[in-house]
């Protein structure tokens, strides 16, 4: 009973709760007076959304063509917002 | 030969049936990049331009039912992510959790109506009669309702097919192979990731 239970629930539960404390973690970082604390915040979202696409997703066993695809949005985004932000910058 | 009505276009080769269904929703997720990625970049272009505007409208925003929220989408990903993995073995606990899914995603739809309507209460809404200085602020606010007005339209949808594959999966009518239910689940992940990035954006600014 408790390996099935293990096999059912094992990583996707560990996952589940590693997001749930960095949840806390972006919460509490949120009230601390810190430098860079919104990248901080974004690069904790980042590691949520990478847990998410690895593990929930799937990604880790896609084939090499679906984890083309999957990063071939972000990618273009990055590139968006890059070039927005040195446009804007540079003014 | 069509027992099953979402009959896909490589009946009998199973593989390239779900070889065609995981490249199809993830080239789907990019073009949703796209959608989202317009309005991600407008925040952060005018976040650059007037960032004291953003830091004070942004504490307006309820962290209580945010940070709710977040919790409740990331516990209803849990929720697919393991129905998706049963669905071979136990068909039942499979839909079962499908149904979860969509409990879950009705919860935050309702939480979301609630924190609108005290939003509305405090006239949060860019227009006369908002209550913050300067009018920069009113764009924030603006960039709010966009966001998560068209991402509760996504979770709307994503509400819609997930009941269709309940209510599917409980007629016995997705065949043992299909790619429905994984199909399905991916989008609903993906969702929940746009909330993962619009939670920090929106809910965490100027709190310190």
């Amino acid at each position: 009973m408790n390996s099935r239970w293990r096999e059912l629930l094992w990583p996707e539960a560990a996952v589940w709760l590693a997001l749930v404390v960095l949840l806390g973690t972006t919460l509490a970082a949120a009230f601390i007076p810190m430098r860079y604390g919104t990248a901080a915040n974004l690069g904790i979202a980042a590691v949520k959304a990478i847990l998410v696409a690895a593990f929930f997703m799937h990604l880790r066993r896609a084939s090499g063509l679906d984890r083309l695809a999957s990063i071939l949005g972000p990618f273009w985004l990055a590139l968006l917002i890059g070039l927005v932000v040195a446009d804007l910058l540079a003014r | 030969m069509h027992d099953n009505p979402i009959s896909s276009p490589f009946e009998g080769d199973v593989r390239q049936h779900w070889a065609a269904a995981q490249l199809g929703i993830w080239l789907f997720l990019a073009t949703e990049v796209l959608f989202f990625g317009g309005l991600f970049t407008s925040y952060v272009a005018y976040r650059l331009l007037y960032s004291e505007a953003f830091t004070i409208a942004a504490r307006e925003t309820e962290l209580t039912y945010g940070t709710v929220n977040t919790a409740i989408l990331l516990t209803s990903s849990f929720a697919v992510a393991v129905a998706v993995k049963t669905e071979r073995s136990d068909r039942v606990l499979a839909r079962r959790l499908v149904l979860v899914t969509v409990l879950f995603g009705l919860a935050f739809l309702g939480v979301k109506g609630i924190e609108y309507s005290s939003d509305l209460d405090r006239n949060l809404a860019p227009g006369p009669g908002f209550p913050l200085e300067p009018a920069e602020t009113q764009i924030f606010w603006a960039l709010y309702w966009l966001m998560t007005g068209v991402h509760a339209l996504h979770v709307t949808v994503g509400i819609g097919v997930m009941t269709a594959v309940y209510l599917l999966m409980r007629a016995h009518r997705v065949a043992q192979n299909s790619a429905l239910l994984d199909v399905s689940a991916l989008y609903w992940h993906f969702v929940d990731v746009i909330w993962i990035f619009l939670y920090p954006m929106l809910y965490l600014v100027g709190r310190s």
